[in-house]
């Protein structure tokens, strides 16, 4: 019975529109799109780089990029407040318990999984185009271009993954946010908060927000692939 | 005396602990049509790949043109995630669009210029392919038995555009198995057994009298 009344309360809340809660989804949006990106934009070319250049150490390189797939995020987390606290590194820039914080934990968070995802991509396409590229005496920037262009659909499913990791993610956001009330109060932040104060219906209400994404980003990228698939982009 | 587009001294290429180029020395005449030729294994392809400087040598020398003055059309065809105007400004990059539709209308591919190269049949890849790296304006084609899987029309498209290349002057060199196709378009043969150079003379000579018992036995059965 709890359970149904929280669940009616939460849907209240979505249908009028609560001001907070709008307030934490949009944060928590923005701070995982930007995140995603800026991931995307540095993994990638890493990924496509991996895939296609050999190098002294290059397995090394790879291993460790692997290994930092399985990093617990709490240690990001506290790796990333090391840095940006008073006394790190770069604390002068003053990023502690702020959204740029959290988007720097999600950054690294995400960052190995866009680069490792990406580079398993590239190196199958790769395989296939490296004899014409050979013939063609084509450049590692050139190849690596083609590589992100023509693999474009599947990395659009690496940025999902991405995001779907940088959205969901508790642990090294409260270490670096600090979960404050109007600042850097993100959902999943609010759902640990709220629930352990026995609120469940916020809780609740931004558990179905956050489940309707991911189901938002699935059709979204079912639609494009589709699409794609029909404009024979991705034969 | 002809001239020479490719001189070859002592090739020799070992893989995975296996000598598979064993001290090959031959001269390619320019201008001419030379056919890389032997069984299954012999070579053939790893020895095309060899003189275009797409896996290293062990031994041996080749003085021949700049790299990026060859080109190397595949077996198989490999085309890009793109539209077939796109896959041949890709290949031909210095080409301008008129150039580039002139070539495709070449290859009677002006209705699929939009289309997905991937879905283009074999026949048609494979002309998209040779007309792309001809209007790179080589001055030496390497070809992978390129009518391998193609049907007749579209082999008699890659033979004919072929001799008119010849004839303006490019220097081509060709691994084929079709004993008709190499006797309509060969001057010269190279034939190789298990990685070694066994025969190399004209190709009127070549059938009518071949220097090794291998190149006989495939004049036999072939």
């Amino acid at each position: 019975m709890e359970f149904l009344s929280a669940f009616t309360l939460a849907l209240n809340m979505l249908i009028s529109g609560d001001a907070e809660v709008r307030e934490i989804v949009l944060l928590s949006l923005e701070v995982s799109i930007v995140a995603t990106l800026a991931a995307l934009l540095c993994g990638l070319p890493l990924g496509a780089f991996l895939a296609t250049s050999q190098f002294w150490g290059q397995r090394v390189s790879i291993t460790i990029l692997n290994t930092f797939l399985s990093m617990p995020p709490v240690v990001i987390g506290l790796l990333v407040y090391l840095l940006i606290s008073r006394a790190g590194p770069i604390g002068f820039l003053e990023l502690l318990y702020t959204p740029a914080a959290m988007m720097l934990a999600q950054f690294i968070l995400v960052l190995p999984i866009s680069a490792a995802l990406s580079r398993q991509i590239f190196e199958t396409l790769h395989q296939e185009y490296n004899p014409l590229f050979g013939t063609l005496g084509t450049s590692t920037f050139q190849r690596v271009s083609v590589l992100i262009y023509d693999s474009r659909l599947s990395l659009f499913t690496v940025g999902l993954a991405c995001f779907g990791r940088a959205i969901s993610e508790v642990g090294a956001v409260i270490i670096v946010g600090g979960n404050i009330a109007h600042l850097t109060r993100v959902m999943t932040t609010t759902i640990a908060l709220e629930t352990s104060r026995g609120e469940l219906s916020r809780a609740l209400a931004l558990g179905i927000v956050l489940m309707g994404i991911a189901l938002l980003v699935n059709i979204l990228s079912t639609i494009l692939k589709g699409y794609m698939q029909r404009a024979g982009m991705h034969v | 005396m002809s001239k020479i587009t490719l001189d070859v001294k002592d090739l020799s290429v070992t893989l995975a602990g296996k000598k598979r180029l064993d001290t090959i020395s031959c001269q390619v005449q320019s201008e001419k049509l030379t056919m890389v030729m032997g069984h299954n294994g012999a070579g053939k392809s790893l020895f095309l790949k060899a003189l275009h400087g797409l896996i290293p040598l062990s031994s041996g020398k080749i003085v021949g043109p700049e790299r990026t003055d060859a080109k190397l059309v595949f077996q198989k065809p490999i085309l890009l995630r793109r539209t077939t105007e796109e896959v041949f400004k890709f290949i031909a990059s210095d080409c301008t669009n008129t150039e580039a539709r002139d070539w495709l209308s070449l290859a009677g591919l002006s209705d699929h210029l939009q289309h997905p190269a991937r879905r283009l049949s074999g026949g048609q890849a494979q002309k998209l392919m040779l007309v792309a790296m001809l209007a790179t304006q080589p001055k030496l084609l390497f070809l992978d038995e390129p009518t391998a899987h193609l049907d007749y029309e579209s082999t008699a498209f890659v033979e004919n555009t072929l001799k008119t290349a010849r004839a303006d002057g490019l220097t081509i060199i060709m691994a084929s198995h079709n004993r008709t196709q190499i006797k309509r378009l060969a001057d010269h043969v190279l034939f190789l057994d298990d990685g070694k150079l066994v025969d190399d003379q004209p190709a009127a000579d070549f059938f009518s009298a071949p220097r090794h018992e291998a190149a006989q036995r495939w004049l036999d059965f072939a």
